[in-house]
């Protein structure tokens, strides 16, 4: 390849570069959260006898995870946006990823939640604890521990995912690229370096993680 | 016999040392088809008519370059972004795209003389009533990512100290008119020319063409390979014929439905 590799360009603009990778950590954070709870909320409800909250888990989690990311995303902007609901780039990639996020989390949970025996919830019960109590001290730490990786996966691919924000004009890494490179046309060097920073990312988040399981499961995992 | 393979091995060395200088000019006539990108949601540059095909200003000049080749054209659909990566990548042979002659990008891809020269405009609803430029300080402005006139609409904000919260970039020329037209923004900056387009359509009928970013314009050139100079060569004699022989104002007449104005002549002749 005839190509001379042109640097210093992009080094003038690390700190937007930086920034930008700032925003989609951000969003990434923010976005597993918010998704961890409404999963964990849709998971009980799929496993619920009412019919109408086990209705709309399970339409939530086919959308979620049978339609792309870029269409969802586009639907949030877009989309709404022909309702006049207007959401910014950013709270249309956060609640895209959300959605998302809590889809695909919900079946992960469920498949946590079976696999703890029914007779332990009996177990708490006659040793007198309240389900609330049962949950919070029996179920809920065997079953985080048993899908901490898939989580860690989820979590993986949604900063990954992130990156379709610059479908809506969002400045986070890619967006940043994106436009930096317009300035200068030095495309593969900004791209490699978004690249480089997307994998540094998610490897500083795998790095964590594995941290805060060793704290938190002791080892057991 | 010996004099004869000596001749033939002579005869190889020469066919492939020729061949190794063959530049992008040679492989274009030797492949028989012009790989040619061009930007189709820009028109009346680029567009896709009703019959879906590609069409425009561009798509013109694309056609007219394959004719004097004598070669096939192939159109590629491009976005903003994809004009260089095309290039580098080999997919197309040249971009005839509306590409804003900066010296910056001029390290890295080559331009050849301007082709055509654009007015950068504030569209927005007819109610926001904007005069100047400067009236678009409190109100959402938006354009296409990785454009000219997003560069320079942000460098004006930043010089007035308007800060960038106001700011929404598109991820193309649609989807700026499509949130313009839908209200997340309330103006966005766009060419003169497609500007003048939609406001014809039935969709922007609220909508006027406001004030022209100031003291600008945009200068824009046919994009090849930088090191490619006999390729770049042929392209500027191909746009100075364009000019002499009539072609340029035969393409603006058929996608503007007037004559190319005289100052628009005087000034690509003047390699301005």
């Amino acid at each position: 390849m005839d190509y001379e590799f042109h640097w210093n360009i992009v080094f003038q603009n690390m700190p937007e570069l930086l920034n930008g990778a700032f925003v989609t950590l951000h969003v990434s954070v923010l976005a597993m959260l918010l998704g961890v709870v409404i999963a964990i909320l849709l998971a009980i409800a799929k496993m619920n006898n009412t019919k109408f909250f086990c209705h709309v888990a399970t339409v939530w989690v086919e959308i979620a995870r049978n339609t792309p990311a870029l269409f969802q995303i586009y639907m949030a902007y877009f989309g709404l946006g022909a309702f006049g609901i207007h959401l910014s780039p950013y709270v249309a990639v956060l609640s895209a990823l959300v959605f998302i996020n809590a889809g695909y989390l919900t079946e992960t949970f469920r498949g946590g939640f079976q696999s703890i025996p029914t007779t332990q919830y009996s177990a708490s019960k006659s040793l007198g604890m309240t389900s609330f109590q049962a949950y919070r001290y029996i179920i809920l730490p065997q079953m985080l521990r048993r899908i901490y990786h898939p989580m860690t996966n989820q979590f993986v691919w949604s900063i990954l995912m992130s990156s379709l924000g610059i479908l809506v004009g969002m400045s986070e890494l890619s967006g940043t690229t994106q436009r930096l490179q317009s300035l200068s046309f030095r495309t593969l060097e900004f791209f490699i370096v978004a690249a480089v920073m997307y994998f540094v990312i998610t490897k500083l988040v795998l790095f964590s993680s594995s941290l805060l399981a060793r704290r938190l499961f002791k080892g057991e995992i | 016999m010996i004099r004869k393979l000596a001749t033939l091995v002579f005869a190889c060395a020469a066919l492939t040392s020729v061949n190794a200088t063959a530049d992008q000019l040679d492989t274009v006539i030797q492949r028989g088809t012009l790989n040619c990108g061009v930007v189709l949601d820009f028109p009346p540059m680029g567009y896709f008519d009703e019959n879906n095909e590609p069409a425009g200003f561009d798509v013109d000049y694309c056609n007219d370059l394959g004719e004097v080749l004598g070669v096939d054209v192939n159109i590629l659909n491009l976005t903003w972004g994809d004009r260089i990566p095309s290039l580098i990548s080999g997919k197309t042979d040249v971009v005839i795209g509306s590409t804003s002659d900066t010296l910056e990008r001029a390290k890295t891809v080559g331009f050849t003389y301007p082709y055509f020269v654009f007015k950068f405009q504030v569209i927005a609803h007819e109610d926001k009533s904007i005069k100047s430029f400067a009236d678009l300080e409190n109100l959402k402005v938006g354009a296409a990512l990785g454009t000219t006139y997003e560069t320079e609409y942000l460098a004006y904000a930043d010089k007035q100290g308007w800060g960038r919260d106001n700011y929404t970039s598109f991820k193309s020329e649609n989807d700026a008119f499509l949130g313009l037209y839908q209200g997340k923004v309330d103006a966005i900056i766009s060419t003169n020319t497609n500007i003048a387009t939609k406001l014809r359509s039935k969709e922007f009928a609220d909508f006027v063409a406001g004030p022209y970013v100031p003291n600008y314009d945009d200068v824009v050139g046919i994009i090849a390979k930088r090191d490619e100079v006999a390729w770049i060569n042929y392209l500027n004699l191909f746009l100075v014929r364009q000019i002499r022989d009539g072609n340029m104002n035969k393409a603006y007449n058929k996608h503007f439905g007037v004559d190319a104005p005289a100052e628009l002549i005087q000034s690509l002749r003047d390699n301005k």
